[in-house]
């Protein structure tokens, strides 16, 4: 499915052509993040199986499923977030710029910093909306007061809601709005300035009206972040992706650009799931 | 015919179910009412100001609760000191380390015995391993009694609440670098604040009126002290003495005692449950 | 090496940078609350030890014995905690019989019966029950209650039920009031909230889907809570009896002060007698010798026994019903 140069030490991936070979030199793009054989397990129940996954640089990729596929599994193992279980544990290699990040030597939290998340429900920490998007800051860097201003301002700006929060930095953010309270989460995960974006289900908690604010904002973060979403609205993922891919019971059953796959996919499962003969 | 004699037997039984259930309540709800009222009206034309400025007195003469007074919140205020730290760890440990391991589960089984144990069985340990050494009643004795009386309902307290709190924070938090003791201390203990202070509450309020444990550690003292190395007064075992004693005036101070510890017991509860509505509106 | 951005090859673990530390900080804040994690059970561990330390030269002087015999004389320096023991067991049974189908009717009136607006402040007030200090308890059953019972309820129960056979035994005796009657009312007065609590939040468990289909097909209350509510629950009712029981068993002040504390082993409700919490209470600062003093940790031992035994098959019922609901144990 891809070309991935398989070594031991960082590699430039660059200019490896994503997705599948029905493709024009346009979509080019340089890998940012490629899985090599990823197996995941939950105690001995395997639920992802030998996952190759290529993420663009810069682009959005999105992951479509029916419930169970695996898909927020797999999301999860981006930022190796599902270390903290401990009956979980995933096999196999993930390559972000071409480092295996598996790596029991990598450092998680390191890992944390250059690898964001966004969770499905809005979880704004018990405090204000300027110490939720400082709050790693403070642990990671030592900023005068100016300049911490100067970093909460433009991440809060970066999930466009500057504008109506500027006013009440100092409130707790448990009294946004839920829309609000998404944008908010982030802002806070832009704040460390990461690379790469992981999106679970950003907007399944959301009314209509929050959700075309994120999907806006998907579209303008990816001019900084590389970013990925996983999402059961297949039409959210023809609206805001680049690449698309199809899971099904923890295997990546089709990969590619977004307009092949929702116009011509070439398998029929994928086909089948796109026109809704299963869901 | 045979159905509807049938159907009316099961009726009839269901009246009488709930009808005895309706008594019952009212019987438990009955002797509350008769013993707060008790307390009430022979505590209240009790207080007086000498109670707050006087000392306990000796027989036959009048005098106050002060030194009792005292006492209960010194020694009270170190057990919360003593008990909650080591509670909160421990509830902590629990909560976000050992969630379903055996020695989770072993050391909630301990902790919930030592919750509803004999309080009384707290003062013979103390007794054995503190007064006995020491060759006499203290009041850090005392304290150290009652923040083993603390420490299981402050455990409990935080073990439950830390569990509440939506693994997604945790998980967000974590998603973010930050090491995951700092996850712990800078936002799950905010998270579940609410709900730990109403345990130490809960827990001051059931210290404030225990007295087994107190009789063979701080035991009494005539006299003000604030030195922790010698018995203290207390107010519960006051009220023991006073109450066994053969005199009217030891009797009225009794339930003078009796009626401000019921009512800080109260105000307590009615603090803690505010304290957890207040921040109930917060989410 | 590699150009792009992010990733370089120190991004690998180091020791002595910024991952070293917050690893090193992980690590310490997880042994120090492992540590007092630990502690509780240190506590109770050395509870026990203690207590078995203290008693000691009273076991080692009577050996067996020491469980039923009634010996108390100080004097002699003989001791045994029959008669201890005989007062902590009526008194508790009689506390029980008043409260389990007291607390199981309040907790049936609290989830099936009462409208909704009333559930809150009558609960609130149960509770309150159990918030009153147990020394309040004590007082209130000396001056006021004693003195009931001895006026009124004994004398009756002397006359009318005395001379009956068998039971009668069980009520002969003069009125003073106190007595084990008295105290297994007052305990039970005292266990109520516990049990009633316990039985409630139990009830409250069982599926609201298996109640109303059972209300559906035409059930009457009493019905859907014999057949469908309390065999779901049985095993965590039978554990909140026990909590109870545990409760029951090592209550000291308010049996102290109604129990009469008389070294007496009569049949008869009406007689005082003594109790293990109410014996140690009473006698700790008269000790005057050390076989005294250890025959008192000995009666403390035994009771740390019993109630541990009642309270580890408590939390065992009620850990059985918790785990039928996913819950953490």
């Amino acid at each position: 499915m891809n070309d991935i140069v398989s070594t031991m030490e960082p590699t430039p991936l660059s200019h490896v052509t994503v997705g599948d070979t029905a493709v024009n030199a346009s979509t080019e793009a340089p890998v940012k993040i490629a899985t090599r054989g990823l197996n995941f397990f939950y105690g001995s129940a395997q639920s992802l199986k030998n996952i190759q996954l290529t993420v663009a640089e810069k682009r959005v990729t999105a992951l479509i499923g029916p419930s169970g596929c695996g898909k927020s599994t797999l999301v999860r193992v981006f930022n190796r977030i599902y270390a903290i279980y401990p009956k979980q544990r995933a096999e196999g290699e993930v390559l972000l710029d071409g480092v295996n990040v598996l790596d029991p030597r990598f450092s998680i939290n390191r890992l944390r910093t250059k690898v964001g998340m966004v969770f499905q429900k809005p979880v704004p920490f018990p405090m204000s909306i300027y110490d939720n998007v400082a709050y790693a800051i403070r642990h990671y860097e030592r900023l005068s007061k100016t300049e911490m201003d100067a970093r909460v301002e433009c991440a809060l700006r970066s999930a466009a809601i500057w504008e109506e929060v500027k006013d009440k930095l100092n409130h707790s953010a448990l009294g946004l709005s839920g829309g609000q309270q998404q944008r908010l989460c982030i802002a806070r995960a832009v704040a460390l300035k990461p690379e790469v974006l992981l999106l679970d289900e950003p907007t399944s908690a959301l009314d209509p009206i929050s959700t075309a604010k994120v999907e806006q904002l998907i579209d303008d973060l990816k001019a900084h972040y590389t970013l990925l979403i996983v999402t059961h609205n297949m039409q959210q993922a023809a609206r805001v992706s680049d690449f698309t891919g199809f899971m099904f019971l923890g295997e990546l059953v089709e990969f590619g650009m977004t307009k092949n796959i929702f116009t011509k996919p070439t398998k029929k499962q994928t086909e089948d799931y796109i026109t809704g003969r299963f869901g | 015919m045979n159905e509807l004699a049938q159907w009316r037997r099961r009726q009839l039984t269901d009246a009488l179910a709930r009808t005895l259930a309706t008594i019952a309540t009212l019987f438990g709800l009955f002797w509350l009412v008769w013993i707060l009222w008790t307390t009430l009206s022979k505590g209240l034309p009790a207080l007086k100001w000498a109670l707050f400025t006087q000392m306990t007195p000796p027989p036959g003469m009048d005098g106050g609760l002060l030194n009792a007074f005292l006492g209960s919140i010194i020694m009270s205020g170190l057990a919360i000191l003593m008990g909650t730290p080591i509670g909160i760890a421990a509830g902590t440990y629990l909560s976000e380390y050992a969630r379903h391991t055996k020695l989770g589960g072993t050391i909630r089984f301990v902790n919930d015995i030592l919750l509803s144990a004999p309080s009384i069985i707290i003062g013979l340990f103390v007794y054995e391993v503190m007064v006995r050494p020491m060759g006499h009643f203290s009041a850090l004795a005392g304290a150290i009694a009652l923040s083993f009386i603390v420490l299981p309902v402050v455990v409990r307290t935080t073990d439950e609440m830390l569990q509440l709190v939506p693994s997604t924070m945790r998980e967000a938090a974590l998603a973010l670098g930050v090491p995951q003791w700092k996850v712990v201390r800078q936002v799950l203990y905010r998270a579940a604040l609410a709900g730990i202070i109403t345990g130490v509450l809960l827990a001051l309020a059931r210290i404030s009126g225990e007295t087994a444990p107190l009789l063979f550690t701080a035991l009494n003292n005539q006299y003000l002290t604030t030195k922790l190395t010698e018995p203290m007064a207390n107010v519960p075992v006051v009220i023991f003495q006073y109450a066994m004693s053969p005199y009217e005036f030891w009797h009225a101070l009794a339930w003078a005692g009796a009626f401000v510890v019921t009512m800080f017991v109260l105000v307590l509860g009615l603090v803690s449950r505010g304290v957890l509505l207040r921040t109930s509106e917060y989410r | 090496m590699s150009q792009s951005q992010g990733l370089e090859i120190d991004a690998l673990f180091h020791p002595d940078g910024m991952e070293g530390r917050d690893h090193r900080n992980d690590h310490v804040f997880r042994v120090a609350v492992l540590a007092c994690a630990l502690f509780v059970l240190i506590a109770l561990l050395g509870a026990a030890l203690s207590m078995l330390w203290g008693a000691r030269e009273a076991f080692a002087t009577f050996g067996w014995p020491f469980i039923w015999s009634t010996d108390w004389d100080a004097v002699q320096k003989k001791f045994g905690a029959l008669v201890p023991i005989y007062g902590t067991l009526v008194t508790a049974t009689i506390a029980m019989i008043i409260a389990v189908p007291v607390s199981f009717g309040i907790a049936l009136f609290l989830t099936e019966i009462a409208p909704a607006w009333m559930r809150r402040p009558v609960s609130a007030a149960i509770e309150l029950l159990a918030g009153i200090p147990s020394i309040i308890y004590g007082m209130w059953g000396l001056f006021v209650f004693v003195p009931f019972m001895s006026s009124h309820v004994d004398p009756w129960l002397d006359e009318h039920i005395g001379p009956l056979p068998f039971i009668g035994k069980l009520f002969k005796g003069a009125p003073i009031g106190l007595g084990m009657l008295s105290a297994g009312i007052v305990l039970g007065i005292m266990v109520i909230p516990f049990i009633s609590a316990v039985t409630r939040e139990v009830f409250t468990t069982v599926p609201v889907q298996l109640k109303e289909s059972a209300y559906a097909v035409g059930n009457t209350t009493w019905e859907v809570v014999w057949d469908v509510v309390l065999p779901y629950t049985r095993s965590a009712v039978v554990g909140g009896i026990f909590l109870g029981l545990g409760r029951a068993l090592g209550e000291t002040m308010a049996v102290t002060f109604v129990l009469g504390n008389a070294h007496l082993l009569s049949p008869s409700l009406l007689e005082p007698g003594n109790s293990i919490a109410a014996t140690i209470a009473n006698e700790f600062t008269e000790a005057d010798s050390p076989i005294y003093l250890s025959s008192l940790i000995a009666l403390g031992f035994l009771l740390f026994i019993v109630t541990f035994i009642v309270l580890a098959v408590a939390r065992l019922m009620l850990s059985r019903l918790a785990r039928r609901e996913g819950a953490v144990t």
